[in-house]
């Protein structure tokens, strides 16, 4: 059988317990970026960006590496990772695709920087901001999801966190709705950093905003970001399907069937760029699948918008 | 697995991918300005909602008060445990050798009603154009009210024209002339009539159905039997309700104004000679209703229970980023897309569902274009997790 989530649920929980990450990746991915800035490494509110962003380039070289199995007998659909594929060739195939981990690294750089010209200044955890478990929770993985979801509430609160502010949709949308509901006695306060952020103006130009699906719908930060970017300066465009209508960009499953995600995302490309060729992220998994379909097109993560930190 | 190549093969498919395209960006269009300019329809929906819960929460009840409002509007009530059991409760009740019409529906697809009637040796139409090409096409109902959604017009033509209807020209008005002319042959001479129900009020026994092709009025009414197949979810308490349970199905499937609601409460009866009253007027001499289970009893108590609210409009499936590249091809072997997944689980079988449902996005569009607010992204990822059960 070609489709196999198992035998991918399988690699993920294996590398979960061998490196505290859904796939194998050096021990310091989800805290090197910081490296230079000093943040306290204690107090609230705490940063917490729950290696998301990090992960993304890693992401991208899984499917650039699974796309390659499309069409060979090993997948139909594209649905790859089959048994056939031992871990070792797993290790291989996640390289980290450089330009991707450099641009997430200003992302996060820059969301520091938009934070602290807003007065606030955060703690970080470095070695303890932890996966935040999305992707188990994601295929259903329950179990090793709530061990994961103790964890880091764990260190969160050795490190006096009270307040935590998350910086991707998927990993506020955990944190906020749904560790509470797996870990006892979850007391943490939850928001976005486009919650807490005030603007200043740095651009100018027409944007059109693409809303992540889960900021979107299920944590209710609509209105924020179209804010900020207006009072960075922007004018701000609405595609046709936008706000809590929003449009995914197919980038949930491009690991099991890259060949339809890659559709949704030419569908969701194509209906941006009707209304403006510059496109704001709020998402890595967003900013990746979208732009790996755009030609003329500029995605930009919507920090590096704000901050004014645009190449 | 068959479906994940039926699936693959419908992403090649050129034809299938630009007119699901065409129909989901039209009707995501049509619903929105449908619910835009008439705002009662949301509150109406928020209604049905509650009634819906309120319903599906005392089943057993008004299960028991249906039946003995069916009896006594004389009218027949069946009930079902298993699919099986549906098949040959109406198996017995129409025989073999008879021409039998059908309008479409997806419970009588659910239990395999059509392919069980023909190989007693009955012939068998479908009778909603849509139905009648999927039928001719020997393949399932790509989507719960459009099921010919994925089919261009050359298709369609050439179905009828091996069917044997009479297709002058190319035009779809044409087309749909042709097919009229074929059916009504069919319908008038049918011994037995089968439709489906939309809502079915405890209160009276009324069974509730909306249409725009007036071929569920004909079913029902031309020939002199009349079975109706209603799933046990689709039970509410009064025939106020099963109406605004029709309205909102129809507005949400963006067809506003329904061309025909219609209300049935037994066979049809005149009391005009010496005020006696008989049955078997023009319409129907005989009803029966055929309650199915199959499953959804036993989802009440489950994690999957909120999917008995749905009222099968169809709009999570146009919504659906994914289903509109694949239609029903991707859910089950009757139900597809985001409602599919959750039916295919209730009424087939959890663990297809399950490994299905890894196609989910998660994206949520689908808990937002639903009008009795089913969680459907939650309820699927519970599929998931079904399918990892064991993992640790
Ligand atoms: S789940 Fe909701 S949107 Fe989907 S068919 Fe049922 S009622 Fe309609």
């Amino acid at each position: 059988m070609p489709f196999e989530p198992r035998e991918i649920a399988r690699l993920i929980a294996d590398s979960m317990k061998r490196y505290g990450l859904p796939f194998p990746a050096p021990s310091d991915v989800a805290y090197s970026w910081a490296k230079g800035i000093s943040l306290p490494s204690r107090g609230s509110p705490m940063l917490y960006t729950g290696a998301l962003y990090q992960l993304a380039p890693y992401i991208v070289s899984i499917v650039d590496y699974t796309s390659l199995l499309e069409g060979s007998s090993l997948s139909s659909l594209g649905l790859k990772l089959s048994r056939h594929l031992p871990p070792s060739v797993l290790r291989i195939a996640v390289r980290p695709r450089e330009e991707v981990r450099a641009y997430v690294e200003r992302v996060l750089r820059s969301i520091v920087k938009l934070l602290e010209r807003s007065g606030i200044r955060p703690a970080y955890a470095y070695e303890d901001d932890m996966y935040s478990g999305v992707l188990l929770y994601d295929l259903g993985l329950d179990e090793l999801f709530a061990e994961q979801a103790r964890k880091v509430f764990k260190a969160l609160k050795a490190r006096g966190a009270q307040e935590v502010i998350a910086v991707d949709p998927h990993t506020t949308h955990v944190l906020r709705s749904v560790y509470p509901k797996y870990v006892d006695g979850f007391d943490l306060s939850v928001r976005s950093y486009l919650e807490v952020i005030s603007a200043s103006a740095v651009g100018r130009g027409e944007v059109v905003v693409h809303d992540p699906c889960l900021y979107a719908r299920f944590e209710n930060v609509v209105e924020q970001p179209r804010k900020l970017l207006e009072g960075a300066g922007y004018k701000v465009l609405e595609p046709r399907r936008s706000r809590r209508m929003t449009y995914c960009c197919g980038g949930p499953i491009e690991g099991l069937a890259p060949k339809i995600a890659k559709k949704i995302a030419r569908v969701r490309l194509s209906e941006l760029s009707e209304k403006s060729s510059l496109i704001a992220t709020m998402c890595p998994i967003c900013y990746i699948n979208l732009a790996e379909v755009a030609s003329r097109e500029r995605v930009e993560d919507i920090a590096l918008l704000l901050a004014g930190e645009v190449k | 697995m068959r479906a994940f190549e039926e699936i693959e093969a419908a992403l090649e498919d050129e034809e299938f991918q630009s007119a699901l395209s065409k129909a989901s960006l039209g009707t995501q269009a049509k619903v929105e300005e449908v619910l835009r300019s008439r705002p009662e329809l949301l509150a109406l929906a928020e209604e049905v909602r509650e009634i819906k819960r309120a319903a599906i929460a005392r089943l057993d009840e008004l299960l028991e008060q249906a039946m003995n409002s069916l009896r006594a509007v004389r009218a027949t009530p069946h009930l079902a445990e298993t699919a099986e059991e549906a098949r040959e409760i109406v198996g017995k009740l129409i025989g073999r050798g008879k021409l039998v019409v059908l309008s479409k529906s997806m419970a009588a697809a659910e239990v395999g009603l059509r392919p069980y009637l023909e190989a007693m040796g009955n012939e068998v139409w479908e009778t909603d154009l849509g139905e009648l090409l999927i039928q001719l096409e020997g393949t399932k109902p790509m989507h719960t009210i459009t099921p010919a959604v994925h089919m261009s017009r050359r298709r369609a033509v050439e179905l009828l024209e091996k069917a044997g209807a009479k297709v002058e020209g190319e035009s779809i008005e044409s087309a749909v002339r042709a097919a009229r002319e074929f059916l009504r042959g069919k319908i008038v001479r049918a011994q037995a009539g089968i439709t489906g129900a939309n809502a079915l009020a405890a209160d009276t026994g009324a069974i509730v159905t909306v249409e725009n092709e007036s071929n569920v009025r004909l079913v029902s009414s031309l020939p002199p039997l009349h079975i109706a197949l209603v799933p046990v979810d689709k039970v509410v308490p009064t025939l106020m309700d099963a109406i605004k349970v029709a309205m909102v199905q129809s507005a949400f499937a963006g067809l506003y104004p329904p061309t025909y609601i219609n209300v049935i409460s037994g066979p049809s009866s005149t009391a005009d000679i010496e005020r006696t009253r008989v049955y078997g007027a023009q319409g129907p001499v005989e009803q029966h209703v055929v309650f199915i289970d199959n499953g959804r009893t036993a989802a009440r108590k489950g994690a999957l229970a909120e999917q008995l609210y749905c009222i099968r409009c169809g709009r999570c499936q146009y919504e659906c980023p994914v289903w509109i590249h694949t239609a029903n091809r991707w859910g089950g072997p009757v139900y597809g897309g985001p409602m599919g997944l959750v039916w295919t689980a209730i009424t087939y079988d959890a663990n297809e569902a399950a490994k299905l449902s890894f196609l989910c996005l998660g994206c949520g569009r689908c808990d937002e274009a639903c009008p009795v607010g089913i969680p459907l992204s939650r309820l699927i990822r519970e599929l998931k997790a079904y399918a990892m059960r064991d993992l640790k």
